[in-house]
């Protein structure tokens, strides 16, 4: 087996693609999985609901693809108490205990609850839990969180669904400098560019959901989205040179003809 | 006999158990979580589970989310 040349470690994992994917509003659930695979995304988001006991609906899993890891998000905790039920229900099912923590009380915005985060980080991680908590990009936060066992921390770009791409990315700078774990760009990346942007800044990996599931082509934006990931990637790798404040001649200064 | 299932009343067979009511209700029962009473049921304890008068349910599941 070939080795992963920059291997992404997260948890007790180890990944060869940055590019997670949401598996929400998905038109059609065939576009879903062919954009799993055409991004090659290993890690997906999923919610736990109620089922419709009238109905007897496929499940969203049919279409993840074997060897994929799946993350339950805690969408629809309004508190940590209720972010803690929800990751139990989700280990009950028998898919793995990977949880993305949302904690969200805000209908406009869905803004998250930094402080309840962290609570419920803390039970989770002393259960066993992996544990990704969506976050509003937050230094003091972030450090409860590692200090927690966080596997990582997720701070958002811009609002859930916006596509308004890096409106944080200081904050997200902020945190790439200055924790240990690894920081997933997640919730507002809108393009191909803004994920290249997020990796270029030297996020561990990116988020995207909306900007595939309403795309006219999804498994085509998907796509993009995992090149855009790596092409930033290598960029951040290969050290990216700081803008200058004025210019400096690509060719040399002798030699000209016209002396 | 009466329940509440997710949030509703519901009439449902005496000596109905999770194992019947899940395996009649859902395609994928391996894909469904149950809480009876607020606290999970694991699925080995469903063919056990017999629902009786007022009991709260909840029965879950994945779909889609970002």
């Amino acid at each position: 087996m070939t080795a992963i040349s920059d291997p992404f470690t997260l948890g007790n994992k180890t990944f060869h693609s940055r590019f997670l994917l949401g598996t929400g509003k998905f038109a059609s659930k065939g576009d879903l999985k062919a954009s799993i695979l055409a991004s090659d995304a290993k890690i997906v988001t999923v919610a736990l609901r109620r089922i419709d006991v009238d109905k007897n609906a496929e499940n969203i899993l049919e279409y993840i693809p074997e060897g994929v890891t799946l993350l339950t998000n805690t969408s629809g905790a309004r508190t940590a108490e209720e972010a803690v039920r929800i990751a139990r229900l989700a280990q009950a099912a028998g898919h793995g205990n990977w949880i993305k923590i949302e904690v969200i009380n805000d209908s406009k915005y869905l803004l998250p609850d930094n402080e309840e985060t962290v609570k419920a980080t803390q039970v989770l991680v002393k259960e066993g839990f992996v544990i990704l908590p969506y976050i509003t990009p937050d230094l003091y936060i972030a450090r409860r969180l590692v200090d927690a066992g966080a596997a990582a921390v997720m701070p958002l770009g811009s609002f859930i669904g916006s596509n308004q791409g890096l409106q944080t990315r200081a904050f997200i700078k902020t945190l790439v400098d200055e924790i240990s774990c690894p920081v997933i760009v997640d919730a507002g990346i809108g393009a191909p560019s803004h994920a290249c942007e997020a990796m270029e800044l030297g996020a561990a990996a990116v988020l995207v959901n909306t900007a595939v599931a309403i795309a006219d082509n999804p498994p085509l934006i998907a796509k993009a989205f995992a090149m855009a990931v790596r092409a930033g990637r290598s960029g951040y790798l290969s050290g990216l040179p700081a803008p200058k404040a004025s210019g400096a001649a690509s060719s040399p200064l002798t030699g000209f003809l016209f002396s | 006999m009466n329940i509440i299932l997710n949030g509703k009343h519901r009439v449902v067979p005496e000596k109905t158990t999770l194992q019947n009511f899940v395996e009649q209700t859902v395609k994928n029962p391996d894909l469904v979580v149950a809480e009876v009473n607020g606290a999970i049921v694991d699925r080995v304890r469903w063919e056990t589970t017999c629902f009786e008068e007022g009991m709260i349910i909840e029965l879950v599941t994945f779909v889609g989310g970002g």
